[in-house]
């Protein structure tokens, strides 16, 4: 925001219409019509839904949308009166969690790993950051073969190791939750590895050989100099694999668990899915997309702030 | 070299030509496009009926597409309705019924043959499948691809737990100590698992004419309230918990999903939907056998329910695409096509001409385990509306409310009555709702 005066101040040039006629004498309206498609695009593909789904909040309706019923703030009422939603709002915050902070530490540690000079390293780079290229679909049902109850190789393992122990996720919801956070890391981790990687080949050598003969170990290079020059990178990740906890695992979760057992792995995305489109209520699956929608702003907007402001930019 | 030149040419205007004539003399087939959600070895079999109906039928193309579990389809073609982007023909399971009576996008079956100006007998069609799709005695929507629920059982395992092979267990009671015999006997960690487990617990109430919800189980009107939640209700969960705590049941998760472990024999016996039968014959290496549903002993006798799948309608079509979806529909229920959907799933064949030709060429003599859904059937009462099934509005949305309170319950998180509380309190909003839209 505060980069746009002070750019005009520098370059002495005034803001405004005189810009435009300098740069494209006679044509008021070009800009204009050159950004329209742009405007267009998000018109019609982003507000006019998000209108649509505000308005339709405030109805109930039939599937085929032959009758409606004006409801006011029923639909709303009813969200924040039902524990399953309630139940829904904390599952996806210990969800996102994991996938944030276990998934974040891990691709760091192995980031860091795969950035020292050893045989191999290419293939290893590979090996850890193909996860990436897998569909949701793919990934849901690997880990949902590697842990069903009766065939599953993990619960095998595990019953032979302790004793007859059942491991079954398909009734365990804390399992289950823990699967699915899991298998969600697991296919995050080849992005996240890229990321800190580039952030990391960034670091500036000179900087960690100074420490060295200055006599800091290793680990207290990696807090004092690594790990601050990695903010930008860092804060990126953050938000992103903050949306993809939120939004984007909705495949996993379709392919492995269906939000069960009973409700314990129905995230805030996945609940509004059955409601709209199993369930077929519009009404309230809208309210809960406008629900998501401002509590993910309020997160962002947080994010932002304070993250942003606190990166360290290096050059 | 100019001769060929010439020649070449001369042939090319007549190919041509040739090609014009044929376009005109032969037009283009009508095409039909029909939903479905058969997946497994469901999908070859009906591949094989289409191509072969496309084949003897040169006026009509009909375009399978497959999209999706039922649920997926039901959605879909909801979706799709109101943009006219939807097919001709849209299959939709047995749970959808009320949704698709409802909908006001739909011809019912029955009143084809007469805009077309034919008539036809429908009492041809086995009577306890109309029954089910059928709104006061008129068919809606044309039965194909019905199932019933049945047990199977793997003799191997049984013999090798010391149990007689040829005489699985008939009442929960039996299921319960045959599952402690096999789990000491230690040849399974577990004994048994369903598929469906809403639909099992559906199927468990009418096999014993239990009602399922108020007005008739919502056939003599909108059903307003759901009626299991009493003694019986209760004694069926709480069997069913305590039989997973005891580690004789195994939770198996929606739809097939428990298919798997019962033909790589981890399971012992599975209920599950007639329909696995060909599935279930073709993937496992061991001998299977196949019975009744267990039943609670000294309570009423009732029947187990129709499920599966049926075809319906869409409006607003021209009277030559109408023409083809009758043509296929009436395919459909030929005797041979009914008896090749039955052999290569397990589903009922729809007509009776086909059962009687079945019976003659002896295929249940040599193939017992696909005449139990029948005998099942016909072993039971069809006189209430309890036995015949359920039909409700928001009934798919019911079913996962059902599910997940059964699994919290097996979980153990609460106890079986407060998960049946549970689901009859959402499950009554559901109904409350769907009458404020329906209701007159």
């Amino acid at each position: 925001m505060e980069f746009a005066p002070t750019f005009f101040k520098t370059l002495n040039i005034p803001r405004g219409e005189q810009m435009h006629e300098d740069k494209f004498p006679g044509n008021k309206f070009l800009p204009y019509l050159l950004i329209a498609p742009s405007i267009a695009v998000i018109f019609i593909f982003l507000i006019g839904p998000f209108g649509q789904s505000i308005y339709e909040s405030f109805f109930f309706s039939t599937p085929f949308g032959t009758k409606t019923i004006f409801v006011g703030l029923r639909n709303y009422i009813r969200l924040f009166s039902s524990p399953d939603y309630l139940n829904s709002i904390v599952v996806t915050f210990k969800f996102s969690a994991f996938v944030i902070i276990v998934g974040l530490s891990i691709s760091l540690a192995i980031a860091q790993l795969l950035n020292q000079k050893i045989r191999g390293v290419g293939f290893y780079q590979v090996a850890l950051i193909w996860t990436y290229a897998l569909s949701p679909t793919i990934a849901g049902v690997i880990w949902a073969s590697m842990f069903a109850p009766a065939t599953g190789l993990i619960p095998y393992i595990v019953s032979k190791l302790y004793d007859g122990y059942k491991l079954n996720w398909m009734t365990n919801g804390q399992l289950a939750l823990l699967v699915v956070a899991a298998a969600a890391t697991w296919k995050m981790l080849g992005y996240n590895i890229i990321f800190f990687l580039a952030g990391l080949q960034n670091v500036p050598g000179e900087f960690l050989e100074a420490a060295q003969i200055d006599g800091a170990s290793s680990w207290k290079a990696f807090w004092r100099i690594t790990f601050p020059m990695l903010s930008p990178t860092t804060s990126f990740l953050l938000f992103v694999n903050m949306l993809y906890a939120f939004f984007q695992v909705f495949g996993l979760i379709d392919i492995m668990t269906h939000g069960g057992p009973g409700n314990a792995t129905e995230l805030l995305v996945y609940k509004l899915y059955r409601d709209g489109f199993i369930h077929l209520n519009t009404g309230y699956a809208s309210a809960q997309s406008f629900v998501i929608f401002f509590v993910i702003s309020i997160v962002a907007i947080i994010q932002l702030r304070i993250v942003t402001r606190r990166a360290i930019y290096f050059r | 070299m100019i001769n060929i030149k010439r020649n070449l040419l001369i042939v090319l205007a007549l190919v041509i030509c040739l090609l014009l004539l044929a376009e005109i003399a032969f037009a283009k087939p009508v095409t039909i496009t029909f939903w479905h959600a058969m997946s497994g070895s469901r999908l070859g079999v009906l591949e094989s009926i289409i191509e072969s109906f496309n084949a003897t039928h040169p006026d009509y193309e009909v375009k399978p597409l497959f999209t999706g579990t039922y649920a997926e389809t039901l959605t879909k073609y909801i979706a799709a309705y109101p943009t006219k982007t939807g097919p001709n023909i849209v299959q939709v399971y047995e749970v959808g019924t009320q949704t698709m009576i409802d909908s006001d996008a739909i011809i019912p079956v029955y009143q084809i043959p007469e805009m077309l100006g034919e008539t036809w007998d429908w009492a041809q069609y086995v009577i306890p499948i109309t029954n089910y799709y059928s709104v006061d005695g008129n068919l809606w929507s044309m039965p194909f691809n019905s199932s019933t629920a049945m047990l199977y059982y793997n003799k191997d395992l049984f013999e090798a737990a010391g149990l007689d092979p040829n005489k699985p267990p008939s009442t929960w009671k039996e299921m319960e100590e045959y599952g402690e015999k096999i789990l000491a006997s230690g040849v399974v960690d577990h004994v048994y698992s369903t598929g469906w487990p809403d639909w099992i617990f559906e199927q468990t109430l009418a096999y014993h004419n239990h009602l399922y919800a108020d007005n008739e189980n919502g056939r003599a009107g909108l059903a307003t309230k759901v009626v299991f939640n009493d003694d019986f209700g209760q004694m069926v969960v709480d069997t069913w918990t305590r039989l997973h705590n005891k580690g004789i049941y195994i939770f198996g998760g929606a739809e097939y999903s428990a298919n798997s472990a019962f033909k790589a024999g981890q399971i012992a016996m599975l209920i599950q939907s007639t329909s696995s039968l060909a599935g279930i014959l073709k993937g496992s290496e061991f001998k299977v056998g196949t019975s009744f549903l267990p039943r609670f002993e000294g309570y009423p006798i009732g029947n187990s329910i129709i499920g599966g799948g049926s075809l319906w309608v869409t409006k607003e079509q021209s009277e030559e695409e109408l023409r083809g979806v009758w043509e296929f529909l009436k395919y459909l229920g030929r005797k041979d096509i009914a008896i090749q959907w039955h052999k290569g799933t397990g589903y009922f064949p729809v007509s009776g001409a086909a059962l009687k030709d079945l019976l003659d060429e002896g295929w249940f003599s040599a193939e017992q385990t696909f005449l139990t859904a029948f005998l099942q059937i016909l072993s039971g009462r069809r006189d209430t509306a309890a036995s015949t099934g359920v039909r409700l509005g928001p009934f798919v949305a019911m079913r996962e409310v059902f599910v997940s309170s059964l699994e919290k319950s097996l979980a153990g998180q609460i106890s079986p009555k407060d998960a049946l509380n549970e689901a009859e309190e959402k499950m009554n909003l559901l109904l409350k709702d769907y009458l404020e839209l329906y209701g007159r």
